[in-house]
C-alpha cells in the first residue's frame, strides 16, 4: 500500500506545529467570542462567560504544549488520493442539496453512485449498487421504520 | 324564466356548497408541530389535541405529530411563519412559556402578532414546594423566613434565569421585599432534579408545576406550600391553599394551546376553533386532559388571542420589574 | 444486597418487543464488529437517531445499544481470525493465535472456541455488573451540584491515564469537546452562546450530529485512504465445533481473563484494547511453557476474547453508578440517555430502575442470543467480510444522513455533521483520538451547570466544593488518578535509566 503515508519525524513535527497554531488561533477566537456573550444578568456568580473564557485559556496553554511535543501523526494524503478524499464531501453536498427538492430516493441514488465510483467500483456495478441502495433504504425507512423523509418531486 | 330560476338556484346551491366546503372541510393532512423532543410538554399538548379531535370525530384520520426541537419552541415558531404561514393543515403547540419568551424577544425577530392564536385546551399552575421535613408549613412562614435571611434560601427551578420557574421564584423574593436579582437560584434539569435537590437538602425551596409535584406531595416527599391559581385546584390538591388565600397576590397559570400561520384563511381558522369547541365539550376530552395532568382551561378564538396579547404585555412588565 | 431492580429489569428485557430489539442489536453488533471498517461506536452512532426517531422508549434504546456494543465485541474476533485484521480495537490480540489456527485449517474451531470464551466473559461480566450497579445508590441523594462538579473533575482526571502516549492531544480533545458543549442556550442565565444568530444552533450542537460526524464521516474518508490493503479471507473453515480437550485446556485462562477484563472495564478510561492485551500477556506468562503462544494456542485465543467481553460489561459500572463514561462507547450511550432528557448519575438507579435493570438484564439475555448467533450462524457473518467497500461505505453515508435528518428534519444539521466530520478527519490525521472529544462534550454541560449551580447556592463561596465527605473523597480520588500514572511512568523511566547505566558500566 504505497499511497498511505508513513510520515517522517520532520513531517510529524510540521503537522504538529501547523495544528498547534490552528488550535491557538481557534482558542483566541473562541475566547474573544466568549467575552462578548450578551446577557441581562446571571443568578450565579460566574455567569455565562467565565467558563468558556477559562476553556479558551486552557486550550491556548495546551496548544503551546502540543507545539513542543507533537506526538505521532498519520500524515495527510497527497495527489490523486487527496482529490478522491475531497470528492466525498463534494458528492455529499450535492446529494444533500437535492435532498428536499428532489426527494430522498433520488438524492440517495446520486450519493451512493458518486461514492461507489470514488471508491473505485466499476461503473456498471456502481449503477446497480446505487439503484439497490436507493430502493433498499427507501423501503426500510419509509415502510419498515416509518421515518419521515422528503418524497420530493420525483416520487411524491 | 324557469331556466333563469333554475340557474340561480343552482348557483346559490353551488355557492352554499362551496362555502360549507371551505368552512367545514376538515384538513386533508392534519398535523401538529411540537417544538421539542418527544415526551416533552409540547408533545403532550399535541397529543391532547390529536386524541381529543379524533375521539370527538372532528377529524377522520389521525393527526401526525412532528417534532421540531429548538429554542424552547423558537425554531417551530420561525418555521411556521417562514414556511407554513398559509398551511391550514398545521397547528403548533404553544404554552404560556412561549408568551414569556415572546415578551423577552427570544423568538427572533417576530412578535406575538406573527401568527394566529387558535385556543388553549388546558392549564397547569405554578407551585412553591419545600421538602417534607422543612419547618415551613405555610407560604407566610416561608416568606417571613426568607425576608430574615434570603441567603439561606437557595431556590431550585427547572429553567434558566427568566424562565417560568425563575419568575415564580422571583415572585417569592418580591413578596418578601427582596431583590429578585440577588436571589440564590439554581437552574436544574427539570422537575425531577428539583425534587432530588430538595430531598438532598441542596436547595431549600423548589419552584415547579402542580401536575408534576402533586404525586411527590401525595407520596410525602415534598410539601406544596401554595398553588399559584385563582381558585383551589380539584382532586388531590383540594386542601392546598392558593397563594391568594394566604394573602399573596401571586398567580401563575401555565396554559397549553395552539397557533396557526398568519395567512390561514378565516374559514379554516374558524373550522379549527369549532372543532376544538365541539371536542372540548365531550366527556372523553376531560379524561384525555386529566390523563395529562392538566386542569380545565378552555379559551378559544378571539378570547384566546386577546389573552396571549395580554400575557405578553404582563410578562414584559414582570421581566422589567425583575431587572431582565 | 438489593437486587430487586434486576428482577424488574428482567420483566422489561423479556417483553417480546425488547427481545426482538435485543436480537436485532446483537445481529447488527456482530456484523459491525466483524467489519474491520466500522467499530461499535459507529454502529451505535448510526442506529441511535433511528431508534430515537422511531419513538422507542429509553430502556429499549439502551437495550439496543448495549446489544450492539456486546455484539461488536463478539464480532470483532471473526475478522481477526479469518482476515488477520482486527474487527475492532478489542480484537487485536485475538488475531495473534486465532489467525495461525485458521491458517492450519482450524478456522471453524477457532471461531467456536472464541465464541464460547466470549460467552463466558460476557456472562461473568454481566453478573459482576448486576452486583456492582446498586452499590452506590444509597449515596445518590447526597449528590448535589458541588458533588457532581467534583465527580466530573474526577472523570477528566482519569483521562490522564487513558491515553498515556499523547497527553497533550487527549487533553486538547477534551477541551474541544467542552467547548462544543457550550454552544447554544445557556441553561443557567438563558444567554445564547456561539449561536451566530442561527436558530438551529439555539439548543446547541446536537449529540447525534457530533457523534456521526466525528466517527462515521471521518471514518468513511479514512477507509477510502486505506483502501486496497491486501486482505485475503480464509474460506476453509474446517469443523465448526470446538474440541472438548481444547475447551478443558482453556477453561482456567478463560475464567481468569474474564475477571481481569471486568476489573479493567470498571476502571474509567481503560477499554477493551487494554484489557485484552493484559489478559493475553498474563495468559502467556502463566501458561506458555512450550512456546506455543502465537502459533495457534487455544489459550491465547480464549484469553483476549473472554477479557474484551467482560470489559464491555464492566464499562457499564461507572456509567450506570456515577454517570461517568468508562469508554468512548459508553460515553455515546450516556449521550443517548441525555437525548431522552434522562440525567445520568447516581440517581439513575433510584429514579429509573427499569432502565438500569433492563440494560443489565438484557446483557444476560443478549449474551445467550449472541452465543446462539455466533456458533451456528457464524458463516453468515464470515460472508459479510467479503462485502466490498464501494458497496458498504455509501451505505454508511446514507445512514449518517438519514440519522441526522430524521432526528431534526433539517438540512442544516446534515451540513453541520459534514463539517464536523471533515474537521474530525483532519484531527485524526494529525494523530488525535475522537473519544476524548465525545467525553468532553457529554460531561461538559453537566460540569459547567453544576459548578455554577453550586456557586449560586453558596453565593460564590468556593468552600462549598469541599463541604461534604463525598466531595472530599472525590477530590482525593481525582488527585490520585491524576498523579499515580505520572509517578509510575517516572519510576519506570528511572528503572530503565538505572538498567542502562548498569549495562554501560
Amino acid at each position: 500500500m504505497s499511497e498511505v503515508h508513513h510520515p517522517s519525524s520532520v513531517t510529524v513535527r510540521l503537522i504538529g506545529r501547523v495544528s498547534a497554531i490552528c488550535l491557538l488561533v481557534f482558542a483566541i477566537a473562541y475566547g474573544v467570542g466568549a467575552s462578548g456573550i450578551e446577557y441581562s444578568f446571571a443568578s450565579d456568580p460566574l455567569g455565562p462567560r467565565v467558563f468558556p473564557v477559562a476553556l479558551a485559556v486552557i486550550l491556548g496553554l495546551l496548544s503551546i504544549w502540543y507545539w513542543f511535543s507533537p506526538g505521532f501523526a498519520e500524515g495527510f494524503p497527497t495527489g490523486p488520493l487527496l482529490a478522491r478524499v475531497l470528492a466525498v464531501p463534494v458528492v455529499m453536498v450535492v446529494a444533500v442539496a437535492l435532498f428536499e427538492p428532489a426527494g430522498f430516493a433520488a438524492s440517495i441514488f446520486i450519493l451512493t453512485l458518486g461514492a461507489a465510483l470514488i471508491f473505485g467500483a466499476p461503473p456498471a456495478k456502481a449503477l446497480i449498487g446505487a439503484v439497490g441502495h436507493a430502493a433498499l433504504w427507501w423501503f426500510v425507512f419509509s415502510y419498515l421504520l416509518e421515518v419521515y423523509l422528503p418524497a420530493g418531486a420525483l416520487f411524491g | 324564466m324557469n331556466s333563469v330560476f333554475t340557474k340561480t338556484l343552482c348557483g346559490a346551491a353551488f355557492a352554499a356548497l362551496m362555502m360549507s366546503a371551505s368552512a367545514y372541510a376538515e384538513p386533508a393532512k392534519p398535523e401538529c408541530i411540537a417544538g421539542a423532543k418527544p415526551g416533552g410538554g409540547f408533545d403532550l399538548t399535541c397529543r391532547l389535541a390529536a386524541n381529543a379531535l379524533l375521539e370527538a370525530t372532528q377529524i377522520s384520520k389521525p393527526m401526525a405529530v412532528t417534532y421540531m426541537e429548538g429554542g424552547v419552541g423558537a425554531v417551530a415558531y420561525n418555521h411556521v411563519i417562514a414556511k407554513r404561514g398559509s398551511d391550514p393543515n398545521v397547528i403548533t403547540a404553544a404554552s404560556s412559556g412561549s408568551a414569556l419568551l415572546l415578551a423577552q424577544g427570544k423568538f427572533g425577530q417576530y412578535d406575538e402578532t406573527a401568527v394566529r392564536w387558535l385556543g388553549a385546551l388546558g392549564a397547569d399552575y405554578g407551585v412553591l414546594v419545600v421538602s417534607a421535613d422543612s419547618p415551613y408549613k405555610t407560604l407566610g412562614e416561608l416568606v417571613e423566613a426568607y425576608k430574615a435571611s434570603p441567603e439561606d434560601f437557595a431556590i431550585g427551578g427547572g429553567g434558566a434565569v427568566g424562565s417560568q420557574d425563575w419568575m415564580k421564584g422571583s415572585l417569592l423574593a418580591k413578596a418578601a421585599g427582596q431583590d429578585p436579582k440577588k436571589m440564590r437560584y439554581a437552574a436544574l434539569e427539570g422537575g425531577g432534579a428539583v425534587l432530588t435537590a430538595l430531598e438532598g437538602g441542596h436547595v431549600k425551596v423548589g419552584s415547579g408545576d402542580a401536575a408534576e409535584m402533586v404525586k411527590h406531595h401525595v407520596a410525602g416527599k415534598v410539601r406544596i406550600l401554595a398553588v399559584m391559581a385563582a381558585e383551589r385546584l380539584p382532586g388531590e390538591l383540594a386542601d392546598v391553599p392558593t397563594a391568594k388565600e394566604q394573602g399573596f397576590d401571586i398567580e401563575w397559570p401555565i396554559w397549553r394551546g395552539y397557533y396557526v400561520g398568519k395567512d390561514v384563511s378565516d374559514a379554516d381558522y374558524e373550522w379549527w376553533v369549532n372543532a376544538f369547541e365541539t371536542a372540548s365539550k365531550t366527556p372523553e376530552f376531560s379524561k384525555e386532559r386529566e390523563a395529562r395532568g392538566l386542569f380545565e382551561f378552555t379559551l378559544l378564538g378571539k378570547d384566546f388571542e386577546d389573552r396571549v396579547k395580554a400575557d405578553v404585555e404582563r410578562f414584559k412588565i414582570l421581566a422589567k420589574e425583575a431587572g431582565m | 444486597m438489593n437486587l430487586e431492580y434486576l428482577w424488574q429489569g428482567f420483566a422489561v428485557a423479556l417483553t417480546w418487543q425488547n427481545l426482538l430489539i435485543g436480537f436485532v442489536g446483537c445481529f447488527i453488533g456482530t456484523m459491525v464488529g466483524a467489519l474491520p471498517a466500522i467499530g461499535p461506536i459507529n454502529g451505535i452512532a448510526l442506529l441511535l437517531p433511528i431508534a430515537y426517531t422511531m419513538g422507542l422508549p429509553a430502556e429499549s434504546t439502551m437495550i439496543l445499544l448495549a446489544a450492539i456494543y456486546c455484539g461488536a465485541e463478539y464480532g470483532g474476533r471473526i475478522s481477526s481470525i479469518l482476515l488477520n485484521v482486527p474487527g475492532d480495537a478489542g480484537a487485536v490480540m485475538t488475531a495473534l493465535d486465532g489467525y495461525p489456527m485458521a491458517r492450519q485449517g482450524r478456522a471453524g474451531e477457532a471461531l467456536a472456541l472464541s465464541g464460547l470464551a466470549s460467552f463466558v466473559g460476557g456472562i461473568l461480566g454481566s453478573i459482576g455488573l448486576a452486583l456492582f450497579a446498586p452499590l452506590l445508590s444509597g449515596l445518590a441523594i447526597g449528590f448535589g451540584p458541588a458533588e457532581y462538579f467534583v465527580l466530573m473533575l474526577f472523570a477528566f482526571a482519569t483521562l490522564g491515564s487513558m491515553v498515556g502516549g499523547q497527553p497533550a492531544k487527549t487533553l486538547i480533545g477534551c477541551v474541544l469537546g467542552l467547548m462544543l458543549a457550550t454552544v447554544g442556550l445557556d441553561a443557567t442565565s438563558g444567554a445564547y452562546r456561539f449561536t451566530f444568530n442561527e436558530p438551529e444552533l439555539g439548543d446547541g450542537i446536537e449529540f447525534v450530529v457530533l457523534v456521526i460526524g466525528l466517527f462515521s464521516i471521518s471514518e468513511a474518508l479514512i477507509i477510502l485512504e486505506h483502501q486496497g490493503r491486501g486482505m485475503t479471507v480464509i474460506r476453509e473453515l474446517g469443523r465448526m465445533t470446538a474440541q472438548m480437550s481444547d475447551v478443558v485446556k482453556s477453561i482456567g485462562t478463560t475464567l481468569r481473563s474474564s475477571v481481569l477484563g471486568f476489573v479493567v472495564g470498571v476502571l474509567p478510561g481503560t477499554g477493551a484494547s487494554v484489557s485484552s492485551a493484559i489478559a493475553y500477556t498474563t495468559a502467556k506468562r502463566i501458561s506458555d511453557t512450550e512456546g506455543t503462544f502465537g502459533k495457534g494456542d487455544v489459550r491465547g485465543l480464549a484469553a483476549p476474547e473472554a477479557a474484551n467481553n467482560a470489559t464491555a460489561c464492566g464499562a457499564f459500572v461507572p456509567m450506570l453508578t456515577l454517570g461517568v463514561p468508562g469508554s468512548g462507547t459508553t460515553a455515546v450511550m450516556l449521550g443517548a440517555l441525555m437525548l431522552y432528557n434522562i440525567q445520568p448519575g447516581p440517581m439513575l438507579l433510584v429514579e429509573r430502575p427499569e432502565i438500569v435493570g433492563g440494560l443489565v438484564a438484557s446483557l444476560f439475555v443478549g449474551n445467550i442470543i449472541l452465543l446462539a448467533l455466533n456458533l451456528p450462524l457464524v458463516q453468515i457473518f464470515a460472508r459479510v467480510l467479503t462485502v466490498p467497500n464501494w458497496l458498504l461505505v455509501p451505505g454508511i453515508l446514507v445512514l449518517s444522513i438519514v440519522g441526522v435528518y430524521s432526528a431534526h428534519s433539517s438540512v442544516f444539521s446534515i451540513y453541520l455533521m459534514m463539517s464536523i466530520g471533515l474537521v474530525g478527519w483532519l484531527l485524526r490525521k494529525a494523530g488525535f483520538d475522537m473519544a476524548p472529544i465525545i467525553l468532553g462534550f457529554v460531561l461538559g454541560r453537566v460540569m459547567e451547570v453544576n459548578l455554577r449551580n453550586a456557586l449560586a447556592i453558596s453565593g460564590g463561596e468556593l468552600s462549598i466544593l469541599f463541604s461534604s465527605t463525598i466531595c472530599n473523597v472525590l477530590w482525593c480520588m481525582a488527585l490520585l488518578v491524576a498523579i499515580l500514572p505520572l509517578y509510575l511512568s517516572r519510576r519506570a523511566k528511572r528503572r530503565i535509566a538505572a538498567k542502562n547505566l548498569a549495562i554501560a558500566e
